[in-house]
């Protein structure tokens, strides 16, 4: 019955598009998705306490064709999913852009990432890989606004050309093995002598998987994306704290299906913590405050991907919780930055200030979250980076562990003084919803901090032991480090011009490519060199 | 060894694609460099593992001769897949195009004096 998790929320989807824009269809859809997150609970506990459960469709033996599989992660992954999408429907509930042809796009959306977290056949994800592209680009261009369809269509292309490298892979795989089942192909994998024959593929597809995760030379499509200024706030939170996942999910698995042939697990270390560097860099030079969260992204994505290529297991669970938080803590972010732009009618965070003042909830909201991003103790983000520092023992990568955390710090400094100081905008008429859904995925940070190692043991079955000496410890690392961001904020920060001159460079469409290319050879190199 | 089979072919016209993609400023070369590039994972597709004397796994026949017919299967839905997004491509392109005179990725307006009759003959 797998099969009702991807079809469902596209069936309602298309209920509610019949049904149009009026109290029955938002009815409709919020008391599916408040069913759903109850499904989705019930498979989660299933899965715990039973094991993993592989779905066959259409009949045939396993491994032939194609099948659902979930376990433990994809449970995880599948309850961010639904929990996320609860508040992102309650969030636009009441906004003018909730039309039918909106709900409809997004329901189709949740459909195919839950499709994307099941599914277990390559074909499969390639087709639903380049679904989800259309659907988000569509989305992206939703106010039809020259920016946001400039926007969108270097979205959509790059995505496009990028799933043609992963079909050419799967092609590859194919050719080798004659099956596409992950499992079925990682089982094959350890019959194959010489590791060489299957370095094409695995180029290919991680390319693809690198365009999507947004790794180093390919990031520039990302900010466009979901920085785009007229998307709804709801888009952008959808892509920052659900979509990119989809690339990082991936990638563990196709590791998971190469693990016996190929291990580029130092390559991919070094390049998530580059990654992570520049991401924080361009996120410093940014005024546009989606801008930074958006930069942000990358950079946080980066540091997901430092933690799962660490080779320690407490460091790989770290990591995975770390999406885990990151969804929650950055989705609150753009759905409160939707909000402030919306009040403000600036996006520019030197002239927004007094949030605080003005809309309490929301400010509170962007507090919370910028407390998790931080990892302020108490809050979600400690505990995954309290994890992510824990697998290791070299000074080298702690000192770069702390690097990316002052990076993420310094530019949350700039990011919260729009909380604070006096009043600027205009009349202050929010609805409810918003607000409060807003502030449900702050509490969730929160919540999901102080009962972190319970929610990790639940989440994954994976006991954590912290060490009360030196969590208190890190707290007073953290404490010194926001001393340390605010006095570089105040000072190299806010007045460099080399920084201002990092945030004007924009990659053309041409040059993203030669990108992709570049990075396709570069990898390959890699892989002939230490293979 | 034969140099040129279907394989190394399809490789080439991939690459070909690629090449048009990293270097065409305008957006319908873009679209057509990317139909390229695909057509190039199609032949790809469908020539792997064919023997010389398979017969199409339709009707009555030598099961031992029959051609593998699930990349043909694939293939079919790769070109419908194929056909709908440069569909969607070409859509966003003709919107950008009527409401911005805009061609290209560099976003420098193609025909100054064309897209100012645009403008006025626009309501």
């Amino acid at each position: 019955m797998l099969y009702l998790y991807v079809l469902a929320p596209i069936l309602v989807g298309l209920l509610a598009y019949i049904l149009r824009r009026n109290q029955s269809a938002s009815f409709v859809l919020v008391l599916f998705q408040a069913l759903d997150t109850l499904a989705v609970v019930g498979l989660f506990w299933q899965v715990r306490q039973t094991g993993t459960i592989v779905n066959n469709i259409g009949g045939w033996p396993d491994g032939m064709a194609i099948t659902l599989y979930v376990d433990q992660l994809a449970a995880a992954m599948l309850l961010m999913t639904s929990i996320l999408f609860l508040f992102f429907i309650l969030f636009s509930y009441k906004q003018n852009y909730f039309t039918a042809q909106f709900f409809f796009l997004f329901m189709v959306l949740q459909g195919l990432l839950n499709g994307l977290f099941l599914t277990n056949d390559l074909f499969n994800i390639f087709v639903l890989l380049e679904v989800s592209t259309v659907t988000v680009s569509v989305l992206i261009m939703f106010n039809k606004e020259k920016q946001a369809i400039y926007d969108g269509m270097i979205y959509f292309f790059v995505n496009v050309i990028g799933s043609a490298f992963l079909l050419f892979g799967i092609g590859f795989i194919y050719k080798t093995f004659g099956l596409l089942d992950i499992r079925a192909i990682g089982q094959s994998m350890e019959l194959v002598e010489n590791s060489r024959a299957v370095i094409i593929p695995y180029a290919l597809m991680f390319t693809t998987l690198s365009l999507k995760t947004a790794v180093m030379p390919l990031f520039s499509w990302l900010p466009k994306a979901h920085g785009t200024p007229s998307a709804p706030p709801v888009v952008s939170a959808f892509l920052s704290g659900l979509y990119i996942k989809i690339g990082v999910y991936l990638s563990i698995r196709f590791s998971d299906m190469f693990g016996s042939a190929i291990d580029m697990q130092n390559f991919f270390f070094v390049l998530g913590f580059f990654t992570s560097v520049i991401g924080f860099v361009l996120a410093l030079s940014q005024k546009d405050i989606k801008l930074i969260l958006a930069y942000h992204t990358v950079s946080q994505v980066g540091l997901i991907i430092v933690a799962l290529n660490m080779d320690s297991e407490i460091a790989f669970w770290g990591g995975v919780y770390h999406i885990f938080n990151h969804a929650l803590f950055k989705s609150a972010l753009f759905l409160t930055a939707g909000l402030i732009y919306n009040v403000y009618g600036t996006r520019n965070v030197y002239e927004i200030r007094g949030v605080m003042r003005k809309m309490p909830l929301v400010g509170v909201a962007t507090l919370f979250a910028i407390l998790g991003i931080t990892g302020a103790p108490f809050f979600n983000g400690s505990l995954s980076k309290y994890m992510i520092a824990h697998g290791t023992n070299s000074p080298v990568v702690a000192a770069m562990l702390n690097l990316i955390n002052l990076g993420t710090i310094t530019s949350f400094v700039k990011y919260s003084t729009m909380l604070f100081g006096r009043d600027t905008g205009k009349e202050a008429n929010l609805d409810r919803y918003s607000q409060w859904s807003a502030l449900g995925l702050g509490i969730m940070s929160l919540l999901t901090g102080v009962f972190g190692r319970q929610t990790i043991r639940l989440l994954f079955d994976y006991s954590l032991t912290v060490s009360q000496a030196e969590y208190f410890q890190k707290g007073v690392v953290y404490f010194v480090m926001i001393a340390a961001a605010v006095l570089l904020y105040r000072g190299p920060v806010k007045n460099s011009k080399l920084l201002n001159k990092a945030g004007a460079i924009e990659f053309t469409f041409n040059g993203t490519i030669t990108a992709v290319a570049l990075y396709l050879v570069g990898l390959l190199g890699c892989l002939l060199i230490t293979v | 060894m034969e140099f040129i089979t279907a394989e190394t072919v399809s490789v080439l016209i991939f690459f070909i694609g690629l090449y048009g993609l990293m270097t065409q400023k305008n957006i319908i070369k873009t679209i057509m460099s990317l139909s390229i590039m695909e057509s190039g994972v199609y032949l790809f597709f469908i020539t792997t593992n064919l023997s010389e004397n398979s017969t199409p796994p339709i009707g009555e026949g030598d099961p031992a001769l029959f051609a593998d017919p699930v990349p043909q299967a694939l293939m079919i839905t790769a070109i419908v897949i194929g056909i709908g997004v440069t569909a969607i491509g070409l859509t966003m392109f003709v919107h950008y195009k009527q409401k911005y005179g805009i061609t290209n990725w560099t976003r420098k307006v193609a025909d100054p004096s064309r897209t100012s009759d645009d403008e006025r003959s626009a309501p």
